[in-house]
């Protein structure tokens, strides 16, 4: 069941998340990231998992690979080295790699297809969050699940992003005085 | 506005000083409008549509970021309000506490939006806390890219 846009969406992310590992120069591999990030908030919209997908693009490809940017920039002198530096791979490497991915890959016919109903992880609590979101008015599962069933996380997590941009601040603070 | 290069206070390179290109800031001048207006669009309606506070924040946040690299650090900090943006990070949490600390006062337990005496309580209530935790994003976002791109500059 696998169609030529998923197949397509995967062989770029395979490329690029290698991609990633094989640059030496920091700029290409913050590029080859943001390509990673922009074909998994495509692959999420194939998914139909949009609100995951909004933030992979918002945050994935579009922030963080700003922010490495800027610290790329900030940190490096000179871009000497260009996009076709590629380091070396060690053969032990590759190998000690080859079979850490044939494992995973072994186990890949016990999990169950995307979107099937009867998988497990839609057993537990997923039907009585369907049944009730629609009954509190709020029609996006997703949000009623973050706001209103797991408010408490939502509201811990608010907290956390709030609490990074004070820590950015401080200790940037600190760099300036000192 | 082009060759316009004294913001590159401390000649920090392509990044954060603006870029000489009349095609870059005329496209961003063009899309960034719309990208703000669907980042808000998304934190409002949470409830009936995809996204939320964390997903119309983070797309806000990029539309300023996309600003802050095609027009340069400078020129942005001028237009931008680091008062208002302490006042939204601040808020944003607030609103958060304030909607879930308040149920207790009429009667329910901590965060049982269902306890306000407003028609489709929990809708609203689900709406401020997603407003909040938009502006909380966002401007947390921001800051963030802001502070790490005039580290040691000033």
């Amino acid at each position: 069941m696998i169609d030529v846009l998923v197949l397509t969406l995967l062989v770029l992310l395979a490329v690029s998340a290698i991609a990633v590992a094989a640059f030496r120069d920091p700029l290409a591999a913050v590029l080859a990231f943001g390509t990673y990030s922009l074909g998994m908030a495509m692959l999420w919209a194939v998914f139909r998992a949009i609100d995951v997908a909004l933030t992979e693009a918002a945050v994935g490809a579009g922030v963080t690979t700003a922010l490495f940017l800027v610290v790329v920039f900030r940190t490096t002198a000179v871009r000497a080295s260009g996009f076709r530096s590629v380091g070396t791979v060690r053969a032990r490497s590759a190998a000690v790699l080859a079979v850490v991915v044939g494992a995973l890959l072994w186990t890949l016919p016990a999990l169950p297809a995307v979107g099937d109903p009867g998988a497990p992880g839609f057993q537990r609590v997923a039907p009585e969050y369907v049944d009730r979101a629609p009954a509190l008015g709020v029609d996006n599962v997703v949000t009623a699940i973050l706001v209103a069933f797991r408010g408490f996380d939502t509201f811990g997590e608010v907290v956390v992003v709030f609490a990074a941009a004070v820590a950015v601040l401080v200790v940037f603070d600190r760099e300036v005085v000192r | 506005m082009s060759g316009d290069r004294q913001d590159d206070v401390a000649g920090t390179g392509v990044v954060l000083s603006g870029i000489d290109s009349p095609v870059v800031t005329a496209t961003v001048r063009l899309v960034t409008p719309f990208v703000l207006t669907f980042g808000l669009f998304t934190a409002f309606h949470g409830t009936s549509s995809v996204g939320g506070g964390f997903q119309g924040g983070v797309v806000v946040a990029a539309s300023i970021v996309l600003v802050l690299f095609s027009f340069g650090l400078d020129r942005t900090l001028r237009w931008l309000d680091t008062t208002a943006m302490t006042v939204l990070a601040v808020g944003g949490v607030l609103v958060f506490a304030g909607v879930a600390v308040a149920a207790i006062g009429f009667g329910g337990p901590y965060l049982d939006l269902s306890a306000y005496p407003v028609p489709k309580a929990v809708v609203y209530g689900v709406e401020l806390i997603e407003l909040g935790i938009g502006a909380t994003v966002a401007t947390a976002i921001v800051a963030m890219v802001v502070e790490v791109g005039r580290w040691g500059r000033r």
